[in-house]
C-alpha cells in the first residue's frame, strides 16, 4: 500500500494538471457559487447551504479521481501488466490510492473553507468537530466507491470506459443534491437520490446550518450505505481484474 | 527438476459483443522447463509465443490444461507464485514521470522491499544494469536501450528464481543487444535463474538457449538445441570442397549427398551429416586420384530452421 501512496504522490507533485485539479477549479468553483449567492441575496444559512455543497463537489471530485489513478496511472502509462504482475491485491491498489486523495481531499477543503470564511463569512466549524468529521469522512467514503466503480469500468472496458468514468462521478454529485435539497427532486430521481451515500452527509451537515433534516438517522444511514457498495465495488473490481486475465484486456492495456 | 511443467494448454481469445470472433492463440501447448535453464519461445508474428509466456506469468488464464510452475497452480496459487517470478518485455513502459530509481523503487516495495534492503537493492540493481548515470533521470527522456535495462532492473528486483524475457533485445543497437545477452547469460550463470524467453533473433536463440521451442498458429511444431532442430528439419550440413580437377561427376551421386552445385571454385555438397560423410568422400576423392585442396565445412544457420518451420 505504502508503494502506491508513494507513486501516486511523486506523481502528482510532477504534474502541472494536479495544480489545476487542487487549485484552480475548486477555488473558482468557491468565488463563482459564492458571488452567485450573493447577487440572489441569499440568506447566511442558504448561502451555507449551497457553500458546503461547492465544497463537496470539489472534495468528492479530487478524491475520487485519485483513487481511478490507482488504475489510470498504469493504462496511461502502459504499465498495467507490472502493476498486476506484482504480488499485490487490489485493496493495496485502491487503498493507498485513497490514502492520497483523503490527503489531497483534506488540504482542497481546508483552503475551501479558508476562502469560504474569508469571502463569504462561511464557517465549516459551526456545526462542531465531530458533525465536520463525519461530514468529511462521508464525502472520502463516497469518493472510495465512485473511483472503485471507476476502476471497474476501466478494467473492464479499457480506455473506452474513461469519459464515462468522469461523467459517473459529476452524475452522482448531481443527484446527491449539491445545490437544493433532495425533496426538490421528481420522485423517481428522489429515489436515486436516496440510493447515494453522499446525499446522508451532506443532509447531517446543513441540519446544523438550520435546514430540517428529510431522512432519519441520516449519518448512520449514510455509513451503511457506503459500505455496501464499498463492498459491492471491491466485488466489481476484482470481477473486472479477473475478466481482463481471462480476456487478455490487462496485455491489451500494457500495449 | 523442473521450474515449469505446463500440458495441453489451451487458449482462445474472443472479441467483438455483436459478431463475436475467436482467435485460437494457444491449441494443446506442452513445456517442460528444468530449474536452471534458459528457453527460448521462437515462431513468427502471431504464433502464440507472448500468449504462452503470459499464461506462465499468471498474466492471463488458460481456457484448459494443467500449469504448474515453481511448484505452483497458475491459476489456484498465482498469488504466492507471483513473489518468485518477474518479468521483462522488448517494449517496456513504465510511469513516464518517475525517474529511473523511482521506478526501480516503487516495484520493490509493490515486492515488500522497504527501507535500507530496499536502498539496497536499488543500488545494486541500478549497478548492474549500469544505470548509474541515469538514475535522476525521468523515464521519458530515456533512449530505447536504456528502457529496457530499467525493464530489466526492475524484473529483477524481487530476487526471481524464474524470468520472463519477452523479446528483449527488441529495436536494440547490435553492441547494445550484445550487451543484453552478456547480463542475461550472467543472471544465469551467476544466480542460476531460469530463464524463458521470446525472440525473433535467431542468433539471440542460438547464443543463449539450452532449448528452443518453435511455436507455430498455436502448437509447438519442433523443440531441442540449435543442432537437433537442424537435424530435425533436414536442411543438412554444406561440405564445400576445391578440387582439383574441379569437377567430379559422380559426387552428386555418393552416399548420404543430397545435393551438389558449384560456386565460385568450390563444390558445395549439402550432406545429411558432415562428421560421418567428409571422411567418406575425402577417401573416395584420393582413391580417384582427385587432389583436395580445401575443405569448409558450416551447419544450417537457425534463420533458415526458422524460414522452414515457418512454411
Amino acid at each position: 500500500m505504502w508503494a502506491i501512496v508513494v507513486r501516486n504522490a511523486l506523481m502528482a507533485s510532477r504534474n502541472v494538471f494536479f495544480f489545476f485539479e487542487l487549485l484552480f477549479w475548486p477555488i473558482v468553483g468557491v468565488l463563482s457559487i459564492g458571488l452567485m449567492t450573493r447577487f440572489l441575496r441569499l440568506t447566511p444559512e442558504q448561502a451555507s447551504f449551497v457553500l458546503i455543497g461547492t465544497i463537496a463537489l470539489s472534495v468528492v471530485n479530487v478524491c475520487q479521481l485519485e483513487v481511478a489513478y490507482a488504475v489510470l496511472l498504469d493504462v496511461w502509462s502502459k504499465s498495467m501488466k507490472h502493476q498486476f504482475l506484482a504480488p499485490i491485491g487490489i485493496r493495496h491498489l485502491t487503498a493507498g490510492s485513497w490514502l492520497v486523495g483523503m490527503a489531497r481531499g483534506l488540504a482542497i477543503f481546508v483552503l475551501l473553507a479558508l476562502l469560504g470564511g474569508w469571502a463569504f463569512d462561511f464557517d465549516v466549524l459551526h456545526p462542531g468537530w465531530a458533525a465536520l468529521g463525519a461530514f468529511l469522512f462521508g464525502c472520502f467514503l463516497t469518493s472510495w466507491v465512485v473511483g472503485v466503480a471507476v476502476c471497474a469500468l476501466i478494467t473492464l472496458f479499457g480506455n473506452r470506459a474513461e469519459a464515462f468514468a468522469w461523467a459517473s462521478v459529476n452524475l452522482v454529485l448531481v443527484l446527491a443534491g449539491i445545490y437544493y435539497p433532495v425533496s426538490v427532486l421528481p420522485e423517481p430521481v428522489a429515489a436515486l437520490a436516496r440510493a447515494i451515500p453522499l446525499t446522508y452527509f451532506l443532509d447531517a451537515y446543513r441540519t446544523h446550518y438550520g435546514f430540517p433534516s428529510e431522512f432519519a438517522a441520516p449519518v448512520a444511514t449514510g455509513l451503511a450505505l457506503s459500505a455496501l457498495y464499498a463492498v459491492l465495488a471491491h466485488l466489481a473490481f476484482l470481477a473486472a481484474v479477473r475478466r481482463a486475465r481471462r480476456t487478455g484486456l490487462l496485455l491489451k492495456m500494457s500495449e | 527438476m523442473l521450474a515449469i511443467d505446463a500440458r495441453d494448454v489451451v487458449k482462445t481469445f474472443r472479441s467483438g459483443w455483436f459478431r463475436p470472433r475467436e482467435t485460437r492463440a494457444l491449441q494443446g501447448v506442452s513445456l517442460a522447463v528444468p530449474r536452471g535453464a534458459i528457453v527460448g519461445l521462437l515462431g513468427p508474428n502471431g504464433a502464440g509465443k507472448t500468449t504462452l509466456l503470459s499464461i506462465l506469468a499468471t498474466l492471463l488464464t488458460p481456457d484448459s490444461g494443467r500449469v504448474t510452475v515453481l511448484g505452483h497452480d497458475v491459476t489456484r496459487e498465482a498469488g504466492a507464485l507471483r513473489r518468485r517470478l518477474n518479468m521483462a518485455s522488448g517494449r517496456p513502459s513504465f510511469l513516464w514521470s518517475l525517474r529511473v530509481g523511482e521506478i526501480i523503487a516503487f516495484y520493490g516495495r509493490l515486492y515488500g522491499l522497504s527501507g535500507s534492503t530496499l536502498r539496497r537493492r536499488v543500488d545494486a540493481l541500478i549497478e548492474l544494469c549500469e544505470l548509474g548515470p541515469y538514475r535522476r533521470a525521468p523515464y521519458s527522456e530515456l533512449s530505447t536501450g536504456l528502457k529496457q535495462r530499467v525493464a530489466l532492473a526492475k524484473s529483477l528486483v524481487n530476487d526471481p528464481e524464474l524470468l520472463f524475457l519477452d523479446e528483449p533485445t527488441l529495436g536494440l543497437d547490435p553492441d547494445v543487444a550484445g550487451r543484453m545477452r552478456e547480463h542475461i547469460a550472467r543472471l544465469r550463470r551467476e544466480q542460476g535463474i531460469t530463464i524463458v524467453l521470446t525472440t525473433h533473433y535467431m542468433r539471440e536463440a542460438e547464443e543463449l538457449c539450452d532449448e528452443i521451442e518453435f511455436i507455430k498458429g498455436g502448437r509447438i511444431l519442433a523443440r531441442g538445441t540449435s543442432g537437433e532442430l537442424k537435424r530435425q528439419i533436414g536442411l543438412g550440413e554444406v561440405v564445400a570442397l576445391k578440387l582439383d580437377p574441379p569437377r567430379v561427376a559422380w559426387l552428386g551421386e555418393a552416399p548420404g549427398v543430397l545435393r551438389c552445385a558449384e560456386a565460385d571454385g568450390w563444390v558445395e555438397c549439402t550432406v545429411d551429416d558432415a562428421e560421418k560423410r567428409l571422411p567418406e568422400l575425402l577417401r573416395a576423392l584420393h582413391a580417384e586420384g582427385v587432389i583436395v585442396r580445401n575443405v569448409r565445412v558450416s551447419e544450417p544457420e537457425l534463420e533458415e530452421v526458422f524460414v522452414e518451420l515457418a512454411k
